[in-house]
């Protein structure tokens, strides 16, 4: 596969406190590429989330989004770098005070002005899209006036992929979204973002179980910072995953 | 409409229309040049030795007034808040109600401002400097008391009931189940309510009663304002630094178990603070004595002032409408101005990251400035009357404010004070200002909003303290009172006064703790304000 | 958790540097406004001499020690000045004995004779007894000088200053001036007058145009022109008050109990007699701004209390 790069990492390093939390890492994402990222507790998968979506700015290397170094942070343009890169947290990163609806239209934030800002915090808006999200996502659209905090944690998990897709990216992120879900909800979350990140969509994506690697297709092995091995899912075998989380069970979770 | 959660926070701030609408109306411009000296002696302050050394002296003066009254409140409020206790009494003597008969007679110390107990005191017993530290103590001994009365009642009882089941004497099982849990949380607050005290020796001082205060006053009016900004800077340093010290011990010594090893930590901590405690004692006398306090000033009996013949109509005749119209009028005003102008503020500044730095720093200046002093320094610019006193409240309480606001809206966030929630909308493209309003005054909304209903009853107290600037409601005519040595009308204003205070305080209680409930309901860890009391029904 | 300790030790540290200014012992001047009543009851005989802070401090300071320094060689006693920050509390602290000797201005004067009766009026300036008090007025503010009382009208509408509350020459008597001509409190721009605090600050603020007008004791408005600190081209007397009887030393009534018999007398001749013509009492007639102290004749103050009765400062 070789679209158009969709993100781009070059020999990133990121310093951490005692040894560095990336080192030396590259990888490349084209459109409609699927890559999972698998690794210890510790390795750095979500220092790695953290510089593709700019959270991060790393000390060396470089990071390309479609090609475009990341603009001065607070400028116009690299809000509008950022609207194209959704991320789906691992702590989902909902605002519990607010509805359903107005977390969805959350993401819009990036191309809205403050009226439109305002208005979503006093009104309804855009229900119709918010609504054929949530059905899309087998969510009853009667939630979409519901404060989240009242929802099962299924429910907010797809409340999240709603407000992801509603930011409508061509970089998915997503940060072990799968490790709190029983094994049903995993499979189906898993399959709707695999579903949804067709070219010139990308998905990256970290997460802890090999069983569910198949459907990738690429699988990056992390360890310690540094990237192990980077490989179609057909060519993992199950040595270089025991190499890869050998000792590490107990590994310090403090460096995150 | 359903108004949702992040703006609520800054609903407060529309009175900022009215109040921009009034102000070019009000204002004259006289002065402006004297205000364009004043900032630049911000710069240029004296650094005469003189001067500094006088100013030194005077905080000296300041500081030790501040730290005898906490300590004696401290004590006072321990002791009657013990007294106050429903569990006390019942596990004592097996009858509640005396704890409610105290409660409800703590009630009227708390409600009058320290600065009208200074000035009472001070026109009963004289100049001495034991009337500041009494003037801080009383009322101040009446909040630790009620905190400490709560605090022990909403304590579990079980350990208590379990210790005295098991035959522990009385005072025994109190001491054993109750004091371990009661302490962080006294101690927490403790150290808050020096931070007051240093603020009410400053204001006491203001008023003549001993201290920098004065020489903040008398530099204003007379215009020296680089002198004046000299003892501002000294004052500013210590205030930061006490703030900052006692900000680093609540977190050592009161903070959960998170960042101490057990039992180890435990101890260290303990022992830390039994070396504190026994530490305070030599300096608390030798402040006193250095300040040459002589409490039994206090009980000495003096000539009462000869009482003029008490005329009724005279106080009847007072404007009482207008007087209490204007100063809930001035009151809503000022809190209004300062729980929506404080997250306003952070929004506009939001995107620099100095505006953060910048703000930090006024509102900084906002808490150590006394209000009389904005309000002299208003008058250059803006005519006299209730919307000049509202504002130099403001200014004063949007600082104490702010810091809470920050305090509460940065913990759990990252190097920027970003909570997790406005991370992700930053990282998904929304502006710095947008993601705060909806991924951080979302989650501190309902807290923010309790303690400011408190603060609101705290302002009403307060607003005695502008009445330098006339026509500001029962204030201005209390101090008119107090100089003309009317006793009948003292005594009526006070009572008006600590009339709408209690009002205002049940008001605002439950204002609080339907906001509190609130925010229970709600699943998210909201984080609390620091200084107003975790638990429910606390006054800071 | 380094960093925190790091932080705290800091702190700790600066905190403590700054106790040295709390327990180091003090000069007296530091705290005596505090502490009037331990050397009372230590016996020491200590005359404690203190006046209404109706000017800037510092000339106050540098007036009342040469006073002090005076009365103490006069007397052969010890006198200590204790500055007051506040017109009400000089009465308070009079009445309660915190203080022995006071420069009081006439209201305040009353005030504490009625509040301490057998007080005694020990002398006042040769001034005194035909106070005036003058109106200023900033030329911005498009005000004229007037001839007659009933001008005083055209202050209504201005933002117009009183000095203190409690002052005779800078409140009272102007206001019952004011009344006379038909102008209430509430009459100025804002509804209300302003408060200064002093006579210095009431110049002040009128030269800069923070206020279009105000009230002064004339000796101090005379004093500032001479001086300099008053720009006759940024502020100028728009009228001067008819006469009143005005400041004033008040002494308690048990001098003689404590410094002996016939102190009072001995005190009261001291200030009478002080002259030109020697350089340190010269220096403290110059800053009072008279020629000679002169004994008080009481009755001269009904006026005053009249006035203070019908104004509500008197009751």
């Amino acid at each position: 596969m070789s679209g158009p790069a969709v993100l781009e990492l070059e020999a990133i390093r990121v310093a951490g406190r005692r040894a560095p939390r990336l080192d030396g890492v590259t990888l490349r994402l084209a459109a409609g590429e699927r890559v999972a990222l698998i690794g210890p507790s510790g390795a750095g998968k979500s220092t790695m989330l953290g510089v593709a979506n700019g959270l991060i700015s790393p000390e060396q290397g470089t990071v390309r989004w479609r090609g475009e170094p990341p603009a001065r942070a607070g400028s116009g343009r690299r809000r509008r770098q950022q609207a194209r890169i959704g991320t789906l947290w691992q702590d989902l990163r909902l605002i519990d005070e607010l509805s359903v609806q107005q977390n969805i239209n959350a993401a819009r934030l990036a191309s809205w002005g403050w009226p439109r800002a305002l208005l979503n915090l006093l009104l309804p808006m855009d229900s119709a899209a918010c609504a054929q999200l949530l059905s899309r996502l087998d969510l009853d659209p009667a939630l979409l006036s519901q404060p989240v905090s009242a929802l099962s944690g299924g429910q907010r998990q797809r409340v999240a992929l709603a407000r992801l897709l509603r930011q409508e990216p061509l970089l998915l992120l997503a940060d072990e979204p799968l490790a709190s879900l029983d094994p049903r909800l995993a499979d189906e979350l898993l399959t709707l973002l695999l579903l949804e990140a067709k070219a010139p969509r990308a998905l990256l994506l970290s997460l802890h179980r090999p069983d569910l690697l198949s459907d990738f297709d690429r699988v990056v092995g992390l360890r310690a910072g540094r990237i192990v091995f980077d490989a179609p899912p057909g060519a993992i075998d199950p040595s270089m995953l025991q190499a890869l989380y050998a000792g590490a069970t107990a590994a310090p979770a403090g460096a995150a | 409409m359903r108004l949702a959660t992040p703006l609520w926070v800054l609903a407060p701030a529309l009175v900022l229309v009215p109040v921009f609408g009034l102000l070019p109306g009000l204002s004259h411009g006289g002065g402006w040049e004297l205000i364009g000296q004043f900032a630049w002696a911000a710069v240029t302050p004296s650094l005469d030795p003189l001067v500094l050394g006088s100013a030194l002296q005077g905080l000296g003066v300041t500081v030790g007034i501040a730290l005898l009254g906490w300590a004696a409140s401290l004590v006072l409020g321990l002791v009657l808040g013990l007294l106050s206790s429903r569990t006390v009494w019942r596990t004592l003597s097996g009858n509640a109600w005396p704890a409610e008969v105290i409660r409800r007679l703590l009630a009227l110390p708390r409600a009058i401002h320290e600065l009208l107990w200074g000035l009472l005191l001070l026109a009963l017993l004289g100049l001495k400097p034991a009337v500041a530290i009494a003037a801080i103590a009383i009322p101040y001994g009446a909040l630790v008391a009620r905190m400490t009365s709560d605090l022990l009642d909403a304590l579990p009882t079980r350990q208590l009931e379990a210790l005295r089941a098991a035959g522990a004497g009385p005072i025994g099982a109190l001491l054993t189940a109750l004091g371990p849990p009661l302490m962080p949380q006294v101690i927490s607050y403790g150290g808050y309510r020096l931070e007051c005290a240093l603020r009410s020796a400053t204001l006491l001082g203001v008023f003549g009663l001993g201290g920098l205060g004065a020489e903040l006053r008398l530099t204003l009016q007379s215009l020296n304002f680089r002198e004046l900004w000299s003892g501002l800077w000294l004052l500013l340093a210590v205030m930061l630094s006490l703030e900052g010290l006692l900000g680093a011990l609540r977190q050592r010594w009161a903070m959960p178990q998170r960042f101490v090893l057990s039992q180890g930590g435990v101890g260290r901590r303990g022992r830390e603070m039994v070396l504190a405690g026994v530490a305070l004692v030599p300096l608390l006398v030798g402040v006193a004595r250095v300040l040459e306090v002589d409490p039994l000033a206090l009980v000495q009996p003096h000539p009462l002032p000869p009482a003029p013949p008490v005329d009724w109509a005279g106080v009847a005749a007072l404007p009482w409408p207008s007087l209490i119209t204007n100063t809930l009028v001035l009151t809503l005003t000022a809190a209004a101005l300062a729980v929506g102008g404080a997250p306003l503020l952070l929004l506009a500044v939001r995107p620099w990251g100095w505006g953060r730095v910048l703000v930090q720093l006024l509102w900084a200046l906002g808490r150590l400035w006394p209000p009389p002093l904005t309000a002299l320094l208003l008058l250059f610019v803006v005519q006299p009357g209730v919307l000049t006193g509202a504002l130099a409240l403001a200014f004063h309480n949007l600082g104490i404010l702010g810091r809470l606001l920050l305090e509460a809206s940065e913990a759990g966030g990252d190097r920027a004070g970003r909570t997790p929630a406005e991370q992700a909308l930053e990282a998904s493209g929304s502006g710095a200002r947008l993601a705060l309003l909806y991924g951080r005054y979302s989650s501190v909304a309902s807290s923010y909003l309790a303690y400011g209903a408190y603060r609101a009853d705290v302002i009403l107290r307060e607003s005695v303290v502008v009445g330098l600037v006339g026509a500001t409601g029962l204030g201005s005519q209390l101090l008119e009172a107090l100089s003309s040595f009317a006793w009948d009308q003292i005594a009526a204003l006070v009572l008006a006064y600590a009339g709408l205070t209690l009002l205002g305080e049940d008001l605002s209680d439950r204002i609080r703790q339907r906001l509190l409930a609130q925010q229970h309901t709600s699943s998210s860890a909201t984080s609390a304000i620091p200084g107003s009391p975790a638990a429910d029904a606390l006054p800071a | 958790m380094r960093v925190r300790e790091r932080l705290t030790a800091v702190l700790a540290g600066l905190s403590l540097a700054l106790l040295p200014a709390v327990v180091s012992p003090m000069p007296p001047a530091a705290l005596a406004q505090n502490s009037p009543q331990p050397a009372q009851q230590r016996g020491l005989k200590v005359l404690r001499v203190s006046a209404i802070p109706d000017q800037n401090p510092e000339k106050l300071n540098r007036l009342y020690g040469l006073v002090a320094t005076e009365l103490s060689k006069q007397l052969g006693v010890s006198v200590k000045y204790v500055p007051v920050t506040d017109y009400a509390a000089a009465v308070s602290a009079f009445r309660t004995g915190d203080l022995d000797l006071v420069w009081f201005g006439g209201l305040t004067g009353v005030q504490a004779t009625l509040q301490k009766p057998g007080a005694r009026m020990l002398a006042q300036r040769d001034i005194d007894a035909q106070f005036y008090s003058v109106f200023i007025a900033n030329p911005k503010s498009g005000l004229k000088p007037i001839r007659s009382i009933n001008q005083l009208s055209e202050l209504k509408g201005k933002r117009f200053t009183f000095g203190s509350e409690s002052s005779t020459s800078g409140r009272l008597m102007p206001q019952y001036f004011l009344s006379q001509a038909g102008v209430k409190l509430k009459d100025f721009a804002g509804g209300a007058p302003g408060f200064s605090g002093s006579h210095d600050a009431t110049i002040a603020l009128v030269q800069s145009g923070a206020y279009d007008a105000g009230a002064v004791n004339e000796q101090v408005w005379k004093a500032n022109l001479r001086s300099g600190k008053a720009n006759r081209s940024k502020v100028f007397q728009i009228w001067r008050t008819p006469p009143y009887p005005d400041y004033m030393w008040l002494a308690q009534a048990n001098l003689d109990q404590r410094f002996g018999k016939g102190f009072t007398t001995k005190l009261q001749k001291a200030i009478v007699g002080w002259k030109p013509s020697d350089p340190e009492q010269k220096q403290i007639l110059v800053l009072f701004g008279a020629q000679q102290f002169t004994t008080v004749n009481p009755a001269g103050y009904k006026q005053i209390e009249q006035v203070g009765r019908q104004i509500g400062k008197i009751r």
